[in-house]
């Protein structure tokens, strides 16, 4: 090899050197906008169409005068109790018993059936714990593990419902 | 000059120009080098304050012994305040703080490097959206890891890897008041925005993070397991079926991305699990099992460059103290600091890795107070000013003698005041040091352990860390100092 090509060839070398440090040292991505990392879009998905509800509402069929848990993701976490109804307003308490910080979102949706157990329609309890809004304050301490459900038969319903079923299709706790 | 010694003499002179040039660059890339890291491990044990890891350290190690987080070298503390909705950030002019943190504003803080408001996760206190440190690995090349002993959807996990206007938008479904914020936005958001998207459909749809082991599989549903087997993961159990994934199933895994959820709410506490080990819940893994495995997963080359970023809660700290159960804190306290060592152990043996343990906020006022004393809950009166004749000392107010009230105090709440609700007397545990024939709940246990309340405050926490870049960290800092030392580490910072 003539000193004029191993030169060369030493001068490859350095510069492939000094190509790749630059590289690793991120050379090559300094004009990234770091704000499109953030991801904003997920195109596969259906956005919501409405409130929470839950399928088992469609195939429960309480008699009359009877008040039934309606299956949801979450009957692993909470113990229903004291289910009434009276034709016109269910009530009851929902016992969380997963493990407790604060109960933040717990939303009890009630379906309202006919005498056949045909499904007339769905009304629900919304709770909802606004931190910033120092909601904590009304319990300091450790936190209530007990929500009281209070729904009211939609009016157009009135006097047709003769018989409920209750679920939680939205329970968070910290 | 013949051409040709002078062609030799103009090559050897570029490339001593080019051999100084890069020796400066290297010069420089060496003096970085010292901040640099290959690998982030990022550990953080919620609710977890300077009580907690000392007391911790007193259960299992003794009053000489020595936590496996505070074996590393450099310590710091963190600031935790978080703001109020629409603040700007401090030093702007609507800089308005809230002093106590929760830890979806915290997580925000050191996953995307702003001050937000109490239950804001991805975006600022004026719902704007931030990328994530995750988010900035991930596009950058390095392979990407969320694990914690929380549903997944929770807070500190979903600050890495969501962007919701609240906390509460977990998932399954939609739900609008779990989901907007019009305090935020004004009107209500379409439910098209990410902001109002449910953490869980996000997670399993973004491909922020390539593995993710943790709990809350009742979030997830047939749909995300669709969308999750459409970009490769491998899925441990099943969301369509409800089937939670096991140890074994964890051991077995092998993919480069894997999704695997062991409990359908928060991992068990270990306590449970030791005690009953022919349960269900027994199959779950530990969190430094899961630790171990992320990086075994993590530790393979990426697509542009070798290097992985790696999150790790010890979630259920936070949850035991806000029971005030001392037992289960500590205990919870110790196997996340199981999965320090084993993320410690990793980074001794790569020599490039850069670990920082921390916490997002302290949770209950936890205390060790001296043995025999008692607590101003436990007292007929707080401690009286005894010195408030002396015209030095003559703050008022001036109390009497103080005493213990015995209905408020009715023995150690794990020993023989445990079946009294309003009891407010210590938890008592024995330690190392303690001799052989003292047990838990007795006055004679060395450890006397109290609760301020159920609630988190505001007390700085500390910072343990180790690696590339760790000097940054052993000062007074805020928790969104913590985005700029992660992203200068691995160079995401520009």
């Amino acid at each position: 090899m003539t000193r004029v090509r191993l030169v060369v060839l030493v001068a490859v070398v350095v510069v492939l050197l000094a190509t790749g440090a630059w590289w690793w040292s991120g050379g090559g991505r300094s004009g990234a906008d770091p704000q499109s990392a953030a991801r904003t879009a997920l195109p596969d998905l259906t956005p919501a169409s409405g409130p929470p509800t839950l399928e088992s509402l469609e195939t429960v069929a309480p008699a009359p005068g009877q008040v039934v848990q309606a299956a949801g993701p979450f009957d692993d976490r909470f113990r229903l109790s004291g289910l009434r109804f009276d034709g016109r307003t269910l009530t009851g308490t929902a016992t969380v018993t997963s493990d407790v910080s604060e109960i933040l979102e717990l939303e009890a949706v009630a379906g309202f059936y006919d005498r056949d157990g045909r499904l007339l329609g769905t009304a629900r309890d919304v709770y909802h714990l606004d931190e910033s809004a120092g909601g904590h304050a009304e319990h300091e301490g450790t936190p209530d593990e007990r929500h009281p459900i209070r729904i009211t038969v939609p009016a157009p319903l009135r006097g047709q419902a003769v018989a409920a079923a209750v679920g939680i299709p939205v329970l968070v706790n910290e | 000059m013949p051409g040709r010694r002078r062609v030799a003499v103009a090559a050897v002179a570029s490339v001593a120009v080019l051999a100084a040039s890069t020796v400066v660059g290297v010069d420089a890339a060496q003096a970085a080098a010292g901040s640099r890291a290959k690998n982030v491990i990022y550990l953080l044990g919620d609710g977890m304050g300077r009580s907690h890891v000392t007391a911790a350290r007193e259960r299992y190690y003794g009053a000489a012994g020595e936590l496996a987080m505070e074996k590393l070298p450099v310590v710091g503390q963190v600031r935790t305040y978080a703001v109020q909705k629409n603040s700007g950030q401090p030093g702007d002019p609507d800089f308005a703080p809230n002093y106590v943190t929760d830890s979806a504003s915290a997580a925000t803080a050191w996953s995307s490097g702003v001050k937000t408001y109490n239950a804001a996760l991805g975006v600022d206190a004026k719902g704007a959206v931030v990328p994530t440190v995750m988010e900035l690995a991930h596009d950058a090349g390095y392979r990407t890891g969320n694990v914690s002993t929380a549903e997944i959807t929770d807070a500190t996990p979903a600050g890495q890897m969501s962007h919701v206007l609240a906390r509460g938008c977990q998932g399954p479904t939609y739900s609008a008041a779990s989901c907007q914020d019009t305090d935020i936005t004004g009107d209500a958001l379409p439910t098209s925005d990410i902001r109002v998207t449910p953490v869980a459909d996000q997670i399993a749809r973004n491909g922020t993070a390539d593995v993710i082991l943790g709990g809350g599989l009742s979030r997830f549903d047939a749909a995300d397991e669709r969308a999750l087997l459409r970009q490769g993961y491998d899925v441990l159990g099943s969301p369509a079926d409800q089937q939670v994934a096991t140890r074994a199933d964890l051991r077995g895994a092998r993919g480069r991305k894997v999704f695997g959820l062991f409990n359908k709410g928060n991992l068990t506490i270990e306590k449970f699990k030791r005690e009953n080990s022919t349960a269900p819940e027994a199959a779950e893994p530990s969190l430094a099992e899961m630790t171990r495995k992320a990086i075994t997963l993590l530790d393979r080359p990426a697509r542009r460059k070798t290097g992985f970023y790696l999150q790790v809660e010890g979630a259920l700290i936070d949850k035991r103290s806000h029971a005030n159960d001392a037992a289960q804190t500590l205990e919870e306290t110790k196997a996340f600091d199981d999965a320090v060592a084993a993320a410690r152990d990793f980074a001794q043996r790569d020599g490039n890795t850069l670990v920082i343990v921390t916490a997002d906020h302290e949770c209950a006022g936890f205390n060790i107070i001296e043995k025999g004393t008692f607590t101003n809950a436990e007292a007929a009166t707080p401690p009286a000013n005894a010195d408030s004749g002396n015209p030095a000392n003559s703050s008022t107010p001036a109390r009497g003698a103080t005493s213990k009230d015995p209905a408020r105090s009715t023995g150690p709440v794990n020993g023989s005041g445990s079946g009294d609700a309003r009891n407010f007397a210590p938890a008592t545990f024995r330690t190392v040091d303690d001799p052989a024939s003292v047990t838990d709940g007795t006055p004679e246990a060395s450890l006397w352990l109290t609760y301020l309340s159920g609630n988190h405050t505001g007390a700085d926490v500390p910072v343990f860390a180790y690696g590339p870049g760790s000097t940054r960290v052993g000062a007074e800092i805020e928790n969104t100092d913590l985005f700029d030392v992660v992203t200068r580490a691995l160079r995401l910072d520009r």
